[in-house]
């Protein structure tokens, strides 16, 4: 059942997942569901796992119900400031199962200084955190021991409005494919996506090719010219599905049990159907948040990240105009430098002198180093997030409000 | 679930038999990640155990303490035979500090097992919670069941203990669960998590993608349909005498209907202007933005294959001649946006 032995922190890690009880429960209770694939699926394991070769790409992300809810949880407690924490699975032929995750801790700062710019970041570096390293490994060896799949296979942050594009990001996403282990993946949480009802997960990992531009650290525009790396292809999203046990399915299947039983007797009164308890705990019933029309709060959020995003773009394209302006007035004194000792060696070979070398000018002048492209490409990956996310929310708005429109003016919307 | 039980739990005085946990009502408020992780235990027991148990961490609130909420748990392992019972003490102890290092606000409050049955070994473990130094004294231990057994519902029941026995020796090892009402709180953002493990539920494979807000919206539409179909088929019932009419959920309806707006046709049409009008602007801005960082960026990139590696004079003017340029488009896409910011 091995698939890849890493190495880390010291000892040989094997990723072994131990059979757990699924395949009993699915014997005995899901008989009508699908009781052949999951016998064979692990059976299969055992023979097709070892044989699977180790570099096909990641396919899909699987989350675990309970991952599901762990980092709602944990962002939700944090928010508005960045949650991170660990995530551990494993990788079945392509799709990675994240079974469990845990938090990583951080240092709890009184809640003014969470403002001040260097604190701010601490949680958010948490993932490639030396400390945190140490207690990542000691943490999943103790998981091992429950039979939990002791794997790291990523990590999680939280988001707001899908503002995660930063470098912060990259350098965790990057810390993480490059030290522990390439099969690793990223989820973002956009907290105030999930407080409007909609479950926002996605995942993501760094390109191939951005890793290896990020190795050498080259962003400059040449480099960016020769590999042809461009913004979109920095991140790569991987699907993500969620995945129910058995337990967790019937657990689910009993929540609103009491509205299912049997026919309710008929009310007396207003206030009984008002306050009836059945229907106040009934936390599971459809809701229908996503029917509202409230959209200001989510334009004005989004407003305002674009502006920040185009004030990033004018920083950068301020930095980058000055870096040219500079690299043209040094290469203009090195022309001029250039002609005069051009000139100067012409007059010492008319009076028969040996001539001066022509190439010191690389040591008299220094050439301004060009600024990274990184944080403009960065940059630009975030407002592209942000115009598709606007283009989601704007389809399904747009969607809602003419058919408010069409209700409460009947026949008037057929003239349009 | 318990809830449904409808008992009463009352604090009944006890006789003093040595240092005893406060046996006051308690009111145990559950978050549904505590749940889920000790049904992932479960499913991730040794195939020889029948109950594997764990701890249970959470934060007690209100003036007296008296109520806890369980946010959290982690697995134990422990062995159990016929006539001994063996916990695992150090690795608690060690998962109980990794735990507090993320997060330090909780503490322990109790601990579960995967089966309704109690028994001594229950009590021994019981007592060991409850214990004085590691354990959650001087409040008492909360002990949560949870029952796993294939082809029934997950029955979920909650504890506290009062010691029992005629001697020191005997109340160690005994103890006398009272059971107490608990509630499972699902908090705003757990709800968007259930509802796209809902849609996991009804499939066979037990998985699902997760929704897009399209999607979503669907789903309430339908949903809202078949309540509506439900709605008109009762009425028609009622009206064919085939159900009991009901004069209490007919004045109901009746209000509901009355809830709907009575709006003059041309304030619809302004304010359904305006606001489609500000969803719109701001979705053309953000891919407009798009379109011109992505141009700047090229833009920038290009010249130095015009220019070539060594830029003359002349090329470089061009380039700052560019670059004004560009400029130029980026004060007037700020302006754009503010306008459209005021427009909000």
């Amino acid at each position: 059942m091995s698939l890849s032995p890493t190495n880390e922190g010291g000892y040989e890690r094997i990723q072994v997942r131990k059979p757990t009880d699924d395949n009993n429960l699915t014997g005995e209770k899901d008989k009508e569901t699908e009781p052949v694939p999951t016998f064979i699926r692990y059976s299969d394991m055992a023979t097709i796992a070892p044989v699977v070769e180790k570099d096909a790409p990641l396919k899909a992300v699987q989350l675990e119900a309970l991952v599901v809810m762990k980092v709602i949880k944990h962002c939700a407690n944090r928010s508005p400031t960045t949650a991170t924490g660990s995530l551990v699975g494993m990788d079945v032929n392509g799709t990675l199962e994240i079974t469990n995750t845990f938090p990583f801790p951080v240092v709890d700062l009184p809640a003014e200084a969470q403002y001040e710019q260097q604190h701010f970041n601490s949680a958010a570096a948490a993932p490639r955190a030396k400390s945190n390293t140490a207690y990542q490994a000691e943490m999943i060896r103790m998981l091992r021991e429950v039979n939990v799949d002791a794997n790291n296979v990523g990590w999680y942050t939280s988001a707001n409005l899908g503002n995660f594009v930063n470098a912060n990001f990259i350098e965790n996403q990057y810390h993480y494919q490059k030290e522990l282990n390439e099969r690793t993946v990223a989820l973002v949480h956009d907290v105030s996506r999930s407080s409007q009802g909609i479950l926002s997960i996605k995942a993501f990992r760094l390109s191939p090719q951005f890793m290896v531009a990020y190795k050498e650290n080259k962003f400059t525009t040449e480099n960016l010219l020769k590999s042809g790396l461009k913004y979109t292809d920095i991140l790569v999203e991987i699907p993500v599905t969620v995945h129910n046990s058995h337990l967790v399915n019937t657990f689910l299947n009993q929540v609103p049990r009491m509205l299912a039983s049997g026919i309710l007797k008929a009310p007396t009164s207003v206030q009984e159907i008002e306050n009836n308890p059945v229907v106040k705990n009934d936390t599971l019933a459809p809701r229908f948040d996503s029917l509202t029309l409230n959209t200001d709060p989510y334009l004005s959020q989004t407003a305002d990240n674009l502006l920040d995003s185009v004030e990033t773009h004018h920083v950068e394209a301020n930095n980058f105009s000055y870096y040219q302006r500079a690299l043209a007035r040094e290469q203009a004194k090195i022309a001029q430098w250039q002609a005069k000792r051009k000139a100067e060696n012409a007059a010492r070979a008319l009076s028969k002198q040996p001539p001066l070398p022509e190439d010191e000018w690389q040591k008299l002048f220094k050439l301004p180093t060009e600024p990274s492209r990184l944080e403009n490409m960065l940059n630009s990956r975030q407002v592209e997030q942000y115009a598709r996310q606007v283009d989601g929310f704007v389809a399904a708005t747009s969607a809602k409000m003419f058919a408010v429109r069409g209700n409460l003016l009947p026949g008037d919307g057929k003239e349009e | 679930m318990a809830e449904q039980d409808g008992f009463i739990h009352l604090g009944r005085p006890l006789p003093a038999v040595g240092a005893q946990p406060t046996i006051a009502p308690l009111r145990v408020v559950i978050q549904p990640q505590a749940l889920f992780s000790v049904l992932d235990h479960c499913t991730r027991r040794p195939l020889d155990q029948q109950r594997v148990i764990g701890t249970l961490l959470g934060t007690r609130s209100d003036a007296d303490e008296s109520q806890i909420v369980v946010h959290s748990s982690f697995a134990v392992s422990h062995t159990e035979t016929t006539d001994q019972v063996e916990v695992d003490m150090e690795y608690q102890k060690a998962m109980l500090a990794l735990h507090l290092r993320a997060n330090p606000k909780e503490v322990l409050v109790g601990w579960y097992a995967t089966s309704s049955e109690l028994n001594t070994f229950s009590a021994l473990i019981q007592n060991h919670y409850s214990s004085q130094g590691e354990g959650t004294y001087p409040y008492p231990a909360i002990h949560v069941t949870v029952s796993s057994e294939p082809g029934k519902d997950i029955e979920v029941r909650t504890y506290i203990s009062a010691s029992v026995g005629v001697s020191p020796e005997r109340a160690a090892d005994s103890a006398a669960f009272i059971p107490i009402p608990y509630t499972v709180n699902y908090s705003e953002s757990d709800r968007a998590g259930l509802q796209g493990l809902e849609n996991a539920k009804v499939q066979d494979n037990r998985t699902a993608t997760i929704l897009t807000e399209i999607e979503d919206l669907e789903r309430s539409l339908e949903d809202t349909l078949g309540l509506l179909d439900r709605v008109s088929k009762y009425v028609e019932n009622v009206v064919e005498e085939e159900t009991e009419p009901s004069t209490a959920l007919g004045q109901f309806l009746l209000n509901t209907l009355a809830l709907a707006p009575k709006v003059d046709p041309a304030d619809i049409e302004k304010d359904f202007n305006n606001h489609i009008q500000d969803v719109l602007t701001v979705s053309y801005l953000a891919n407009m933005i798009r379109t011109q960082m992505d141009l700047s960026n090229r833009l920038a990139t290009a010249q130095l294959t015009m220019g070539g590696g060594e830029a003359s004079g002349a090329a470089s003017t061009e380039k700052d001649g560019r670059r004004q340029n560009r400029q130029g488009g980026q004060t007037r896409q700020n302006r754009a946006e503010s306008l459209s910011l005021a427009n909000l």
